[in-house]
């Protein structure tokens, strides 16, 4: 029982991770490999800050929410849509995008390393992480935020993508955006608006993971990247509901190795299972057939 | 010169083996493969050639073909069992693939030295066999590029139903561009590997991808020409970011990102549409003229 | 980490004489090939100035420019004898190093090289080192296949020469029982967790009950720490990286685990600052630590506060022994060449000598000291009698 309690909380963490990702690359398709700088840069941010002064709980999580939602908007300003613009289509600019977010992110990894000089940070909050059980199983506060807030968004933004009339506009731009801008779709602030939101995304996981994990290091945002992308194909691109399903799975296989104690087996289970999962179902558990591409 | 050439020579041999390196990744996106198992291929290729150095005492060229037959065939198997799976899900399955040879490493006990890795494999390798390897390499992917060859593997890519009802053998071609990334990648390993004469289960991964994909897409992602730039490019870029110090890798960072935004097709692809204009305007000119003459 | 620099005043004029009049004898002007000029002997160091292992080079270069003034101020290789320090950055990655490595190498000037501090870059330029035959002194670096040859040493222990301490000091504790919780892709760690700890643990009658194997990537120990506690061993050896370490720590105590908690240098150099409270009462063996009470390194201690206003770290004893073991190669062979300074690091390495990190003993070409203990309690390092 303890083991799928932890299960849960490692799968929280990743789906918070994820959830930016997946929403931009599933309907924008913008596959962000910014995404884990971004992450890091808000906590450190949040870090650099609380050594300052300390800070309560949401105050760290305001500051972090807000440098990731900067972060990523300007990602979007300054290198995704130029890029975007210079291209003839969406599927042109693919490639492209990719190795713009690998060079913004290679940004503020070089500078917290330089400030940090690598070693883990933290936060000075007022906020302490204390320990419960119940029906004998330990739990800590800060993993019952993390799995609460996890199924929360991740559920939040399955519902809103499918009930509301923006939701609607951006799965149609991830369907065909061409026909979508001629029914009225402003696409570029659209996609604005969704790169701050999951830049805000990624800060709340920067946030929550150093308050659950104790410390970050600068390379922490780069080893959950390869994870999150993991995920969100194993979920099947689109379904926000399949990264929900894809970060337990992964979550799920990542603790069994753990239980069984072949730890140097870790990342073999859990991509071997990944492939196979592909291989049954060539997209994604809950995708749909590719039709962007023609 | 010669100062020149001996100060700088391990950035020569590392231009060139990011070359190979980054060919097989090029290959088979030029055949609309999304793979990145070149990657994979690179660690067999190098654990290959370091194992047979170091276990079976075998000389340098043994250790190399060994490392690269081993590569290419397993990366070709790999390719027959992902084969239904397209666009960035087979991308995923293709890493999920370097990453397990990372981790095989990791546990392989004695055979690959566990974590740390394997030492002691210096092979005896020149400049000239390097140049000549990658000559011939290159010769191979030149004639893949030239004519009728050319045009089909486009075709592949570009429009797979058209291909089809041309009577091309997609998934034929798709598996030998798989043999080939694997040939490739476990060569680049193998030469890599026997220069630096060590390899770790740490340098199979995720980074490796990045780099090679860097490289073919600022250079130029259709011919191995814009793989050679991008290669000069990525390896002595340090070496010309050096004055800025510190700040290096932040500039890297900004000259990837702009790299990405103002040349779309890649440093190649950019060359190739300046020529093309230039001509296009000559050619109009000499048409003017013509026809001023004879009105 | 770091070779001693012993501060002898009284030693100096003899063979620092002798390196001027080896320069000289070659003739008024002329300059012998690889004896860096007149009065310079030029130090390269090949080592990360960014990237991830930035930390070791920059610490290195902060102790070995403090070395350089000491030596320069004392006149230990004579009153005009200057060193020049180049810094060549490897930026972490293996190829820039043995590039790095050649340019520095074909230098003629360069005398003497620093040499890089992960164990790859330095097995990776080990053999050139061998080929070129400059004498390189490597900091950190602490795996197998670095020094493999006479023109390459070592001034830092690898971990496991002195790992004993830590197990002595959990059998005079009293520990019967163990939890190994260590990271099997970091290559130090993996030797450590697999058969040094169990070995010494075994002579010692210490059982290792548990032994958990997490790698590189793994980021969240809740599920390890819970088995811990439940098995609630005597005492836990934790062989993590830095950030791992923190969390580990963390969850051990959230997971309710109080027993005895040992870990590795890592841990040294502030990387278990962001820990707080958990890390109370964590003990762990250095190298150096400002704690360290005997002459040599209080005086390196307090030196290095005077000159950079801050506590220095292990990396900083590494560079600033090695600077010192070369400087006492000149001074003992009596010659600043390549081939010179290369007999008189053997020399050195044979007598041994008292640096920044103490009694430094050599096993071939390769440092061995006993390292001390460490408490870490509020935020501070204490020796553990």
């Amino acid at each position: 029982m303890q083991d799928l309690l932890n299960a849960a909380t490692l799968g929280s963490i990743y789906l918070l991770f994820a959830l930016g990702m997946a929403l931009v690359w599933g309907t924008i398709g913008i596959l962000n490999f910014a995404h884990g700088a971004t992450f890091m840069f808000s906590a450190f941010i949040g870090h650099m800050v609380s050594k300052e002064t300390e800070l309560p709980f949401l105050g760290v999580i305001g500051i972090s929410v807000l440098v990731g939602a900067v972060i990523s908007s300007l990602t979007q300003l300054l290198a995704f849509q130029p890029i975007l613009k210079r291209s003839k289509s969406q599927h042109a600019a693919e490639m492209r995008i990719l190795i713009g977010g690998i060079g913004v992110a290679a940004i503020p990894l070089a500078l917290a390393q330089r400030e940090t000089r690598s070693s883990p940070f933290g936060f000075n909050s007022s906020y302490k992480s204390e320990v419960f059980e119940v029906l004998g199983l330990r739990l800590t506060t800060t993993s019952a935020i993390i799995i609460v807030a996890g199924l929360a968004i991740g559920v939040g933004l399955t519902v809103w993508l499918r009930r509301s009339r923006q939701g609607l506009a951006l799965r149609a731009i991830g369907v065909d955006a061409e026909t979508s801008a001629g029914m009225g779709v402003n696409r570029p602030l659209l996609a604005f608006t969704t790169m701050a939101v999951a830049g805000g995304l990624a800060g709340l996981a920067g946030a929550l993971l150093t308050f659950h994990l104790g410390a970050i290091a600068p390379e922490t945002g780069d080893q959950l990247v390869i994870k999150a992308f993991a995920i969100i194909v194993l979920g099947g691109l689109g379904s926000m509901l399949g990264t929900v399903i894809g970060a337990y799975v992964l979550a799920g296989a990542e603790t069994f190795v753990l239980v069984m104690n072949w730890g140097t087996w870790v990342d073999a289970v859990s991509f071997g299972l990944i492939f196979l999962i592909l291989l049954a179902r060539p997209q994604g558990l809950l995708g749909r057939k590719e039709v962007r591409r023609t | 010169m010669s100062d020149w050439y001996y100060m700088n020579v391990v950035l020569i041999q590392t231009t060139l083996t990011t070359l190979l390196l980054a060919l097989s990744i090029q290959v088979p996106l030029r055949f609309g493969v999304f793979s990145f198992a070149g990657v994979g291929a690179f660690g067999v290729g190098g654990y290959g050639a370091a194992m047979a150095m170091v276990h079976l005492e075998w000389s340098t060229w043994p250790a190399v073909l060994a490392g690269t037959l081993a590569a290419g065939a397993a990366v070709f198997v790999l390719g027959l069992v992902v084969q239904q799976l397209s666009g960035l899900y087979m991308g995923m399955a293709t890493i999920a693939f370097t990453l397990i040879v990372s981790v095989v490493a990791v546990n392989g006990g004695d055979a690959t030295g566990g974590a740390g890795g394997l030492y002691g494999a210096l092979g005896e390798i020149t400049m000239t066999h390097i140049v000549l390897v990658v000559l011939a390499v290159v010769a191979l992917l030149q004639w893949t590029e030239m004519k009728g060859l050319g045009r089909r593997i486009d075709t592949v890519r570009e429009d797979p139903e058209l291909a089809n009802a041309l009577g091309i053998n997609i998934a034929g071609y798709r598996q030998m561009s798989f043999l080939v990334s694997g040939l490739i990648g476990g060569l680049a390993g193998a030469l890599t590997t026997l220069l630096r004469s060590t390899i770790t289960p740490a340098e199979v991964n995720f980074h490796l991808v990045i780099v090679a994909l860097t490289a073919i897409v600022v250079g130029g992602s259709r011919s191995w020409i814009g793989a050679l730039i991008g290669a000069v490019i990525f390896v002595w870029l340090p070496t010309v970011l050096s004055f800025v110090e510190e700040w290096e890798k932040v500039a890297y960072g900004f000259i990837v990102a702009a790299a990405a935004i103002y040349l779309p097709t890649g440093v190649l692809g950019v060359a190739k549409d300046s020529w093309h204009r230039f001509r296009t305007r000559e050619e109009r000119a000499r048409v003017a003229a013509a026809l001023q003459e004879t009105s | 980490m770091g070779s001693g620099a012993l501060r002898r005043k009284t030693l100096v004029a003899g063979v620092a004489m002798a390196t001027v009049l080896g320069t000289a004898a070659c003739g008024s002007g002329g300059d012998s090939a690889g004896d860096g000029g007149d009065n310079t002997i030029k130090i390269a160091q090949v080592q990360d100035q960014t990237g991830p292992v930035a930390y070791a080079g920059l610490g290195a270069s902060e102790g070995a420019e403090l070395a350089i003034e000491e030596i320069e101020e004392q006149g230990f290789l004579g009153d005009d004898v200057k060193i020049e320090l180049e810094k060549y950055d490897t930026a972490g990655e293996i190829e820039r190093a043995s590039s790095e490595m050649n340019k520095a190498m074909a230098d003629r000037d360069v005398d003497a090289v620093l040499g890089p501090v992960s164990t790859q870059q330095a097995a990776t330029v080990a053999p050139l080192v061998g080929r070129s035959k400059v004498p390189t002194v490597f900091t950190q670096a602490g795996g197998e296949g670095v020094v493999v040859n006479d023109y390459t040493f070592r001034v830092t222990p690898p971990m496991e020469s002195y790992y004993a301490s830590v197990m002595d000091f959990l059998e005079e504790e009293g520990v019967k029982t163990a939890s190994v919780l260590y990271n099997a892709t970091f290559p130090t760690f993996a030797l450590l967790g697999e058969d040094d700890v169990p070995a010494m643990a075994e002579e010692r009658g210490i059982e290792i009950v548990q032994s958990l194997a997490v790698q590189m990537t793994t980021q969240d120990f809740s599920g390890q720490a819970q088995q811990i506690a439940k098995e609630g061993a005597d005492a836990v050896v934790m062989l993590l990286i830095a950030p791992q370490s923190v969390t580990a720590l963390g969850q051990l105590k959230d997971a309710g685990y109080d027993g005895q908690i040992v870990a590795t240098s890592v841990q040294a150099a502030g990387n278990i600052e962001a820990a707080g409270d958990n890390a109370n009462g964590l003990v762990y063996p250095v190298p150096f630590s400002v704690a360290m009470e005997d002459k040599e390194s209080d005086a390196f201690t307090k030196a290095f506060q005077k000159k950079f206003g801050k506590e220095p770290d292990p990396y900083a004893a590494d560079g600033y022994d090695a600077v010192w073991w070369i400087a006492r190669a000149i001074e003992a062979s009596g010659d600043s060449s390549r081939e010179g300074i290369r007999k008189g690091l053997e020399q050195i390495a044979g007598d041994g000598f008292t640096g920044a990190m103490g009694d430094l003993a050599f096993d071939g070409n390769d440092a061995r000291i006993d390292g001390v203990l460490v408490r870490w309690q509020n935020g501070k390092e204490t020796l553990v009698e």
